[in-house]
């Protein structure tokens, strides 16, 4: 890489100053070229549609298309939508409990597998397992597992229907996707984890730092790209919960609203309702209230990288 | 050298392949180039139905020379499906319509009102149940007609019945709690049974709305509150239970595993039963009755795309399908219940058909999140965290919309 720069300046510095200019131009053509393909597909695929959702959210829109404008109208339905509300709730409370599960579940996973022990790969392989698998497939097998007569009653006893009992069953989604997800989480931190030099160990070592104190001291700071970059995508990931919550509830949401998502909400509204005004204005409420969090979280967590 | 011959070797077979498509192409074509070809579509509910459904097309395909049907099953999520396809204004001429979501496609203006052709063809409409046929008319216009349906029936465990000393399945609602309790009490259930599954689903208890006299359009009157409270209290007196509480996924597989010795289910238990509980003894009787008779009409309609091009077509194929002699060739198998008086069903059918006259279409305005509140607020009332009154609250803004 180095040594095609020194040409490519050699170059220019012999073709003169005149060319120079032309020279530079002439670059920035073929790179806007190689862009071009990539941004035309994003442009197509995502800029086109959330501004054309945007633009939605701001009229009475049927199966047919625009019926007529009615300004801010359909972000007052859904905030008025109990409904609505109660899905927000939820997520809330989901997402703040299961991206910290999964980042402690993730790291815990990611420390024993960077330990020198036999057979890492295997035990790498397997942790990471769930996470290849459908996630319908899955939830359909917990479905059974967590069932008034399922597996987990056999177990620990008792006759709870995890998923039907409005007080268990989005816990039991977030236990769910914690064991699901943690393996993609441990990829990330296993590759941070080897990238921190063995030098600051050793320099530990030789002080007689104490492996708790390593951990928390060298290890954890040191993590911190991992933890923003695991924080921001899987907090993103998990505020975008719907397929879970869609099958244990048949779509409905339930037991007592205890598994509507707004994801969810969108979805029933749309293709359900044929009420696409009220669904679009839920889409921006979402992508407005993820875009500050990561802004949030890039200011707080992520400060360091971004500087 | 070699490279030319690849390249032109290459070259000709593209042009015998694209002269072999074109030429097969031609013949597909010249085979209807007289006929009109309109196409037909539903979901899927199996292979048999799927079948019977083709051969049904074929027969009308060699009757009406001039129309060619082409009949394809939407998999997934139809509503989903047909939603896209609506608005890609490329809906099949002629497809299922769920009673349900009725009320929602023509508000959204995209069936076609059939009176014009109604009038003109002398269809007579009033061979149908009148409560199956209000489900697909709004106002004046019919949106379509209803292919087949199901109401809701008492069906029993008979051997636990006759251990329980019990004779007959039970008619009214003071021998559905007699029953119940004679069950519970006869120690016939196995452990971790209850006398009755009750779902919290409104499209079970809606059928004993109507059966105290109570409706939709008068959701928070007391005889909705009477009956909303019969339904729940069998539940909270330990009689009943749902089927997550039994631990299984509906009330069917309740009967089926014996753990439940009453449940109100459709004609779709009937194979269901034969198919995966052979070994348990069912008995199939009428819906019970409260103060009247009262049952729900689960239906589905033939209905036309307003988009369609060829409206005469779709009218043609539509009004034979659900004409006397598409209905009796549809019932041949037994797979649902006709709607049209003149229509036979198989036998082992009685208990159904008796409910034709006091059925009423399962369907309403703002039916998802209606009915979402009221799956919902149901389990919030069974487990006491909610009023009944309250749930009827939320019910009736809801289908204000």
């Amino acid at each position: 890489m180095a040594t095609t720069t020194t040409t490519a300046s050699e170059s220019l510095r012999r073709a003169g100053r005149g060319s120079l200019a032309g020279a530079r131009i002439r670059e920035a053509g073929w790179g806007y070229l190689f862009v071009l393909l990539p941004m035309a597909v994003f442009g197509l695929f995502f800029i086109y549609p959330l501004v054309y959702g945007i633009y939605i959210s701001f009229f009475e829109w049927g199966i047919l298309g625009k019926v007529h404008g009615v300004g801010t109208a359909n972000y007052h339905t859904i905030f008025h939508d109990s409904v609505f509300r109660r899905s927000i709730k939820n997520i809330v409370e989901y997402t703040v409990v299961v991206v910290p599960l999964e980042m402690a579940l993730g790291l815990l996973i990611a420390l024993v597998i960077n330990a020198k022990i036999r057979g890492r790969a295997f035990f790498r392989s397997s942790f990471y397992f769930p996470s290849l698998v459908s996630s319908a497939a899955i939830t359909a097998i917990f479905i059974y597992l967590l069932n008034a007569d399922g597996l987990l009653n056999a177990i620990i006893g008792g006759n709870r229907a995890w998923f039907g009992d409005p007080s268990t069953a989005l816990w039991a989604i977030v236990g769910l996707n914690a064991w699901t997800t943690a393996g993609t989480v441990m990829l990330f931190y296993l590759a941070a984890l080897q990238s921190i030099s063995t030098d600051v160990y050793e320099a530990a070592a030789v002080d007689g730092t104490g492996t708790w104190r390593t951990f928390w001291r060298i290890t954890f700071p040191l993590l911190k790209p991992a933890h923003f970059f695991v924080l921001v995508v899987f907090g993103i990931g998990a505020l975008k919960l719907f397929d879970q919550s869609f099958i244990v509830s048949s779509g409905t949401g339930g037991p007592v609203y205890s598994t509507y998502t707004p994801v969810l909400y969108i979805y029933n509204t749309a293709f359900k309702s044929a009420e696409f005004g009220p669904a679009a204005a839920a889409g921006v409420v979402m992508f407005v209230a993820i875009f500050l969090l990561t802004l949030f979280q890039r200011a707080t967590v992520g400060r360091s990288e971004a500087g | 050298m070699r490279r030319a011959f690849a390249v032109s070797a290459a070259l000709l077979s593209l042009a015998l392949l694209t002269l072999v498509v074109v030429a097969s192409g031609a013949q597909a074509r010249s085979e209807h180039a007289q006929a009109t070809t309109i196409t037909l579509s539903g979901w899927s509910a199996g292979k048999v139905e799927d079948d019977l459904l083709q051969t049904m097309v074929n027969d009308f395909n060699k009757t009406h020379p001039a129309i060619h049907v082409d009949y394809s099953v939407i998999n997934g999520d139809y509503a989903t499906a047909m939603t896209a396809r609506f608005a890609a204004r490329n809906a099949p001429d002629v497809f299922y319509v769920d009673s349900s979501v009725a009320p929602t496609w023509v508000k959204q203006g995209v069936l076609q009102p059939l009176n014009s052709y109604i009038k003109a063809s002398k269809f007579d409409t009033s061979k149908f149940y009148p409560g199956l046929l209000n489900a697909f008319k709004f106002g004046k216009s019919i949106y379509g007609f209803p292919k087949d349906w199901s109401p809701l029936a008492t069906e029993i465990n008979v051997k636990m019945f006759r251990q329980a000393g019990i004779r007959t399945a039970p008619r009214t609602w003071a021998q559905l709690a007699a029953d119940a309790k004679k069950l519970a009490a006869s120690g016939v259930l196995p452990a971790g049974a209850k006398p009755i599954c009750l779902p919290p689903d409104w499209a079970r208890m809606l059928a004993f709305i109507y059966q105290n006299k109570g409706s939709l359009a008068n959701v928070q009157s007391p005889a909705v509150a009477a009956a909303v409270n019969f339904y729940v209290g069998l539940v909270k007196q330990g009689l009943a239970a749902t089927q997550q509480q039994l631990g299984v996924g509906w009330p069917g597989e309740a009967l089926g595993k014996e753990k439940a010795a009453i449940v109100f289910e459709g004609n779709w238990l009937l194979p269901y039963m034969h198919d995966t509980f052979p070994q348990v003894l069912m008995g199939v009787s009428p819906m019970v009755k409260g103060k009247v008779n009262g049952n729900l009409g689960f239906t589905v309609s033939y209905s036309m795309a307003k988009d369609s091009k060829n409206k005469a077509a779709a009218w043609t194929l539509l009004s034979w399908l659900t004409g006397k002699v598409g209905m009796t060739k549809w019932m041949s198998l037994g797979l649902a219940l006709p709607s049209r008086t003149d229509v036979k069903a198989i036998g082992g059918r009685k208990a159904f058909l008796a409910a034709g006259p006091f059925s009423h279409g399962w369907g309403f305005p703002n039916f998802t999140a209606t009915y979402t509140i009221m799956s919902n607020d149901l389990q919030a009332v069974m487990n006491g965290s909610m009023t009944t009154a309250q749930m009827l609250s939320d019910v009736a803004k809801s289908l204000k919309g």
